[in-house]
């Protein structure tokens, strides 16, 4: 059991951070004035772990893809029903969902707050599965995958994952396909849980105008495993190669004018913690420099209808992955992406300029700021850097000294041509 | 609560309300033109909300404002349009971060320059928006409004809306129509700016931690309204009693059918009604403990979302989902025979008690917002409503069995649509 405190001067803001014997950190960040609460249970278990070795076992076990998924959906069933009408009772929103890296079981409340947080505390540690609970699932979520398959920001976004890795699960959909998720049993399901289930691979995050001492004592009071299991689970990545799959994907949906996604594939992986952040950064700086709203890029493209408002750029950066991405809609994407690649050489020709990196330092400085008006916001993005070694605590501190010189060398070093990708949804053509 | 909220009069038809809180990293200043939702206007209200962000007269560019912007700790200013029951709202905003957490303090008064500039100072050339700009804007429009159909659960739920509507101007969609701005020129949009400018009722909505009495004097002074010839915005239609069930379908190249109910509640925001009809459509369609959720989604493995909304302002109901092209027909007897079960009372206290709480928690949650906050009091003020959140919980409170009945009693179903895969056969 350890306590330490964390603070940032220039948010005004702290945090506590209690570890327990069996290794369920749990952090709590109070927010005064505050109406809402807001809690987050998480596993470091994502839709990329889908090869890994059970501790104790020998055997590499491969699951079918969109188990993760499914799994966050099944736990809400218990033995006297789904959890929904206790939460319901006390006026609550419970959710949860599932990306890559993780997956994530929250509520939001306004009242009888502790309530719901034994709540959640317990029902994720309850699974129950059986054969017929499993069997019904897999019809909701089949009507899931539909859904998504409807979403042409969804398929941009996906088939430039999959024009970017070779090998790399990230190109495989979280949720799976109908064919894959047919397949899963209970059993698989008690496998994942109780191999990514254990406190010492989860964390807690609460947020809110409420009693620290109580949190912790809740939380404690509802662990159902007391001691820490000092075994590693094994996750097993395949080798990536640093080149990417193809240059253009393309794909037609019923859209009344082409959406496109354009990526650079990072080669630089393996970092975490502050290596990782500083990173993070200096690669969302230059994406504002180059290709933000006060760029000269931007400003071309619009004028020449080429891109409207939607025209929007971020950067993904995980421990054993990551990319750049710019995307919008367009009525000649490949026009986008040669004007994207022109500029970017006559970019490293000319330099960057040291006032545009000044200005939007600061521009990221106040949306930073601004991020911590919402509760959920922190909450995710706090889970979502935890499991990369980051507090997010850092981020405004490591954001205000990141040196110009960072960002050129990144510049440098992360924009080429070779590992850039270029996904378009374009609308269908009836013969 | 914390918010504190004092609205005043700063001119014939403006009012100020501010909302002071010190729990937030920013202040927002929202402002809100009211117009009436008609043809002749909706097409160049939103075409306007595009325009006027392109260049001010300081900014002849985007790219100048966005760097402005940007040296003020990323301000936020954003120029939409919005429908809200028969109104047509264009509003402003514009969301700073407060001077408290960073060396520049004066954030928000250069900010307010930019804002009125954005409002009253937009960039002309030979009196008159830029041609380019107003050209570029329309094909930008032209493209919004042909991209409806990429969102297809937004796309089935306003084409329902349209269907029901047909009528009356709520069916208006918030962007316009491609026919309509065809004839919109450079100079009818400046004249229809001209008129509006100045003859609009506003609203504007201050949330953060500032002296209120420094910051009546800051609006007045730094956001220069000048009205006459104000209008007034009518209160919409809302009675209606269908004859029969309108049908209607529409065909795309998809992989799951759309399928929305919409239905004429009858029962008007004013109304002590208006409550229970609330808690009804929670009960009906509200979250993961609704009927709908429980039998269609988790009994019948039919959808994967299923939902119930009331459009406060235009006495609606609708109800969305996703579904199997051929399980149109068991869906719809299901959603009917669930409303049946809404209609004879079986729901139970704790239902009750849950959707007062669910709906409770939503009402208080928008207190942590700026954005939620600034809209929540925006909607009251149209809707002449003077009850604080605190009122408004009250009400809910005591909201009985017996008024969710009846107000059950008065919503019709007005119309089915279903958005199907072509070739399909529902």
């Amino acid at each position: 059991m350890t306590i330490k405190q964390i603070e940032s001067k220039l948010l005004k803001e702290k945090m506590v951070l209690k570890e327990l014997q069996n290794g369920l950190k749990i952090f709590f960040m109070p927010k005064e004035g505050y109406t809402k609460q807001y809690a987050i249970f998480a596993t470091n278990y994502g839709s990329n772990d889908s090869k890994f070795i059970v501790p104790g076992e020998s055997e590499v076990t491969k699951v079918t893809d969109g188990i993760a998924h499914f799994l966050e959906h099944k736990l809400f069933e218990e033995a006297e029903g789904n959890i929904f009408d206790k939460f319901a009772e006390l006026g609550s929103n419970v959710n949860a969902y599932t990306n890559f890296t993780s997956t994530c079981y929250l509520f939001s409340s306004t009242d009888r707050f502790y309530e719901n947080l034994e709540l959640l505390v317990k029902f994720v540690q309850s699974p129950y599965f059986t054969d017929e609970n499993v069997e019904k699932e897999k019809g909701i979520i089949g009507q899931e995958i539909k859904m998504y398959d409807d979403n042409p920001n969804w398929k941009v976004f996906f088939n430039a994952l999959k024009a970017m890795y070779h090998n790399h699960p990230v190109k495989i959909d979280i949720a799976g396909t109908i064919e894959s998720i047919s397949k899963i049993t209970k059993e698989d399901l008690y496998k994942c849980y109780n191999t990514f289930y254990d406190p010492s691979n989860m964390i807690i995050f609460v947020i809110g105008d409420v009693d620290e001492n109580k949190v912790f004592s809740i939380i404690e009071k509802n662990q159902k495993k007391e001691e820490k299991v000092e075994k590693k689970i094994e996750r097993i990545y395949p080798d990536e190669p640093d080149t990417v799959v193809q240059n253009i994907i393309e794909e037609q949906l019923d859209v009344s004018i082409p959406l496109f996604n354009i990526a650079f594939k990072d080669t630089n992986n393996g970092l975490n913690g502050r290596a990782l952040l500083d990173k993070d950064i200096s690669t969302k700086i230059l994406l504002d420099m180059l290709f933000g709203k006060s760029s000269d890029l931007y400003t071309s493209l619009y004028e020449e209808g080429l891109i409207n408002d939607t025209f929007e750029n971020e950067y993904t950066g995980e421990i054993d992955y990551g990319y750049s991405m710019l995307g919008g809609e367009s009525k000649n994407p490949k026009k986008v992406l040669d004007k994207v690649l022109e500029y970017i050489e006559n970019m490293k020709n000319k330099g960057l300029s040291r006032e545009d990196f000044e200005r939007i330092k600061k521009k990221h400085i106040g949306q930073h700021l601004s991020y911590y008006n919402s509760v959920e916001f922190v909450a995710t993005t706090f889970v979502a850097y935890h499991f990369k070694n980051i507090n997010i605590f850092d981020y405004i501190e490591a954001l205000k000294n990141i040196k110009f010189e960072t960002i050129q060398d990144r510049f440098k070093e992360h924009f080429n041509a070779k590992r850039c990708i270029l996904s378009i949804i374009s609308p269908k053509t009836f013969e | 609560m914390l918010n504190r909220l004092k609205t005043i009069k700063i001119g014939k038809k403006i009012k100020l309300h501010m909302i002071k809180t010190d729990k937030f990293k920013t202040n927002l200043v929202s402002v809100y033109f009211q117009r009436p939702l008609v043809k002749e206007e909706v097409t160049k209200n939103a075409l306007l909300s595009m325009v006027l962000p392109r260049g001010t007269k300081s900014y002849i560019s985007s790219k100048e404002i966005s760097k402005a912007l940007e040296g003020l700790y990323g301000a936020f200013i954003g120029c939409d349009v919005a429908k809200k029951g028969e109104r047509n709202i264009i509003q402003f905003r514009m969301q700073l971060v407060n001077d408290k957490y960073v060396e520049d303090k004066e954030v928000f008064i250069k900010g307010m320059q930019i804002l009125n500039e954005f409002i009253h100072d937009p960039y002309l050339v030979d009196g008159c928006f830029k041609k380019d700009y107003v050209d570029q804007e329309k094909e930008n429009l032209i493209k919004k409004i042909e991209g409806r159909k990429n969102d297809k659960m937004k796309y089935s739920y306003e084409r329902c809306i349209e269907e029901m509507c047909k009528n009356e101007n709520y069916s208006l969609y918030e962007y316009g129509s491609i026919e309509d701005l065809k004839n919109i020129s450079n100079e009818s949009l400046y004249e229809h700016y001209k008129k509006i400018i100045h003859s609009t009722p506003i609203d504007i909505c201050v949330v953060g931690d500032f002296d209120e009495k420094e910051m009546e004097s800051l609006i007045a002074k730094k956001l220069n309204f000048k009205q006459e010839g104000v209008i007034s915005v009518e209160r919409e239609k809302i009675e209606c009693i269908p004859d029969d069930v309108k049908i209607i379908e529409d065909e795309m190249d998809i992989n799951q059918g759309k399928l929305n109910l919409g239905y004429r509640t009858n029962i008007p925001f004013e109304s002590e009604l208006y409550y229970p009809l609330l808690v009804y459509s929670n009960i009906f369609g509200g979250g993961p403990n609704s009927k709908l959720f429980k039998n269609v989604r988790e009994k019948e493995s039919l959808c994967y979302y299923i939902f119930s909304r009331v459009e406060k302002f235009k006495s609606l109901m609708l109800i969305g989902s996703g579904i199997e092209f051929n399980n149109y027909d068991k869906t719809v007897s299901l959603i009917k025979q669930q409303m049946e079960e809404m209609n004879s009372g079986n729901f139970s206290n704790e239902d009750i008690e849950s959707a007062k709480n669910s709906i409770i928690t939503s009402i208080r949650s928008m207190t942590d917002s700026p954005y939620m906050l600034a809209d929540f009091y925006f909607s009251q003020a149209i809707s002449n409503n003077e009850d604080t959140l605190d009122e408004m919980i009250k009400k809910i409170r005591t909201v009985d069995k017996e008024q969710i009945i009846t107000a059950g009693k008065s919503i019709k179903l007005d119309t089915i649509y279903f958005l199907k895969g072509k070739g399909e056969v529902r």
